[in-house]
């Protein structure tokens, strides 16, 4: 038996009836898309508002200054600094906290992105072309977990095998007894000699993973082609235009993935919200109790039938002369 | 006098009311919803990395749960945070659960209420049969850090000195003295892994900017889909250890963890969902260049 409130199913029944409201701006402008959204910004700022005096002003600021009173002059005076409007004359003190601001900012953020963007993609993107096999006999646990359809577990139960035995071929590691009849199962269906088992593990050193190889010079050369593209000082003529072109291409093709995982998000927000009003996301005898898909209905109903209302109307009204408007 | 010459086909389909799309994109939603497809799921060698960092976890050991997101980002993550969830529980880790958003306070805590301190797979959940997980004790299993302003500085705070960065207390004002599972920690160093719930900025790509890289910290990162291009290179250098992108890649944790939620209901939409959209792209661009095509025999620039 659900003990949802009352209000708690009042507040479901809104949820569902504004989310139809804001789908059907789908169809046009309306009256009902406007109400809701006009109460979205409303309650957005009401929200924003509250949520900063609770969490920041209030322990940031009121907390630290009640048993510190004297503390409010330094922060009322760096404030009143800011505020530029009051007077232009003093306007020019503004730029003191401001400077101590961005300043702060910058050197974080200077140090961080030199270390974590410049200095570690460069090293990543320097490394050798080489992709050599992970031998199975040698691997660490942790580099044959990365072989594919292996696991951490697979993985110490390879090491206990060829501790016992080394392995003679990929065939001899994974027909060994310790292995379940699903993890063989599964491993099988990740053999290949493209981009499987087989690709990536060797029995022995030396060998190389050509696909990797492959991966490795593409990458190399996107990265190169992609870099000319930005690279101003020559004219983008000749040799240097159609590689600056192939730095397009790889840099569209960056586009286009991202353009993808974006699509990929807005379908989960529908997915999201059709899933909350089907009931799919809360216990199911609160769901039972709000009823969504009969709000749904009858929300839509509502809508549809306030916009014919409001199409006849604007209709009407449109045929009208200037003369019978004003009557 | 002439005939009029026919519209072509493709003038005619130019002028498409896009509204059919819409129409067509919400049937593509709510139709797998109510009669699921159960289309496979496999996990990609990403979700798997997130996965595997956090299975070789030890009982007892602490992770730091940072939950930066909005009401938005809840379709995406959700899933994904509660599934992570039942895997620490399960494994019995402990948690320090902060968040960088100021507007994440209130969901925060009802996430806490709704997944740490009851049990998510009590012992006889139907269609799940990995190990249960319990429900966790306040400031004993877990320590609700909350909220505190500064985004990228308060990050960069949190690696150096974490009890000062909180005043030495929780979000409740218990004092990090008193918490026995605070013992030994001081900065994010001490900690054996960071979850970051990632909904934007800051988030998963601020904490490889200000700690990760610094201190050498061990990560693993859930984002909304379109963060996985920002973040994706992170994972090639190393510097994340596992991405969890998007609602699909949840699925797949999801299947990994062994307990379905919402996002594997939601992976037959996607699938369903981008079908329509690429349907669409192609009859567009047949379309136009058929009608470019049509133009150009007819002398039509």
């Amino acid at each position: 038996m659900s003990t949802l409130p009352f209000i708690d199913v009042v507040g479901a029944w809104l949820g569902i009836f504004l989310t139809f409201a804001i789908l059907s701006f789908l169809y046009k402008d309306n009256p009902f898309y406007k109400f809701a959204e006009h109460l979205f910004v409303g309650v957005s700022i009401g929200y924003v508002i509250t949520l900063q005096y609770q969490d920041t002003i209030e322990p940031s600021l009121i907390a630290h200054l009640s048993d510190q009173w004297w503390k409010i002059f330094p922060v009322a005076l760096v404030a009143m600094m800011l505020i530029k409007a009051v007077s232009r004359r003093w306007a020019w003190l503004g730029r003191f906290p401001l400077a101590f601001a961005i300043a702060l900012y910058a050197g974080l953020q200077i140090n961080a992105v030199t270390q974590a963007e410049l200095g570690a993609q460069i090293k990543f993107a320097t490394r050798t072309l080489a992709s050599p096999k992970i031998d199975l006999n040698q691997a660490s646990p942790a580099e044959l977990a990365s072989v594919p359809g292996m696991t951490p577990a697979i993985a110490k139960e390879l090491v206990a095998e060829r501790t016992a035995k080394p392995f003679t071929s990929i065939d001899d590691a994974l027909s060994r007894p310790s292995l379940s009849p699903m993890e063989r199962a599964d491993l099988g269906e990740k053999r290949g000699h493209l981009v499987g088992i087989d690709a990536r593990a060797s029995v022995g050193a030396g060998e190389q993973d050509w696909f990797g190889v492959v991966s490795n010079v593409l990458l190399l050369l996107g990265l190169l082609t992609s870099l000319l593209y930005f690279y101003f000082s020559v004219a983008h003529t000749g040799v240097i235009g159609r590689v600056s072109r192939v730095g397009v291409w790889v840099l569209m093709i960056g586009f286009g993935a991202s353009f993808g995982f974006t699509v990929q998000g807005r379908i989960a927000l529908a997915i999201g919200r059709a899933q909350d009003i089907m009931g799919r996301t809360i216990d199911p005898s609160d769901a039972d109790r709000i009823q969504g898909p009969i709000a749904a209905l009858v929300s839509v109903v509502i809508i549809v039938a306030g916009i014919v209302f409001w199409e006849l109307r604007n209709r009407r009204n449109a045929g009208a002369t200037p003369a019978d408007t004003a009557k | 006098m002439s005939a009029p010459t026919p519209e072509h086909w493709t003038a005619r389909l130019q002028r498409f009311d896009r509204r059919w799309l819409f129409l067509l994109m919400g049937l593509a939603i709510v139709v797998p919803l109510i009669f699921p497809l159960g289309l496979p799921i496999k996990p990609g060698a990403m979700t798997k990395a997130a996965f595997y960092a956090v299975e070789n976890l030890k009982p007892g050991d602490v992770v730091l749960v940072s939950i930066d997101l909005d009401p938005a980002a809840t379709p995406e993550l959700e899933p994904y945070y509660r599934s992570v969830i039942l895997q620490l529980k399960r494994k019995g880790v402990k948690l320090l659960v902060v968040t960088t958003w100021y507007q994440a306070p209130p969901l925060v805590e009802r996430w806490i209420r709704e997944a740490i301190e009851q049990p998510l797979a009590p012992p006889g959940t139907p269609d799940y049969d990995g190990l249960p997980d319990r429900a966790y004790k306040k400031n004993v299993d877990y320590v609700y850090l909350g909220f505190r302003e500064g985004k990228a500085a308060f990050i960069a705070n949190m690696g150096a000195d974490l009890r000062k960065t909180f005043d030495g207390h929780a979000a409740d004002g218990t004092p990090f003295d008193d918490i026995p599972m605070m013992q030994g920690i001081k900065q994010l160093k001490d900690l054996p892994l960071i979850v970051m719930v990632s909904g934007g900025a800051p988030g998963a790509k601020e904490y490889v900017q200000y700690v990760q890289t610094r201190y050498n910290l061990h990560m693993v990162a859930a984002c909304t889909a379109v963060s996985i291009t920002d973040l994706t290179p992170y994972v090639q250098t190393g510097q994340l250890e596992g991405l969890v992108g998007g609602l699909a890649a949840a699925a797949e944790y999801e299947a990994l963890v062994g307990k379905k939620g919402s996002a594997t209901a939601g992976a037959d939409v996607l699938n369903i969902g981008y079908l329509v959209v690429i349907l669409a792209i192609i009859a567009g661009n047949v379309i136009f260049f058929f009608g470019r095509a049509h133009a150009r025999r007819r002398g039509i620039s």
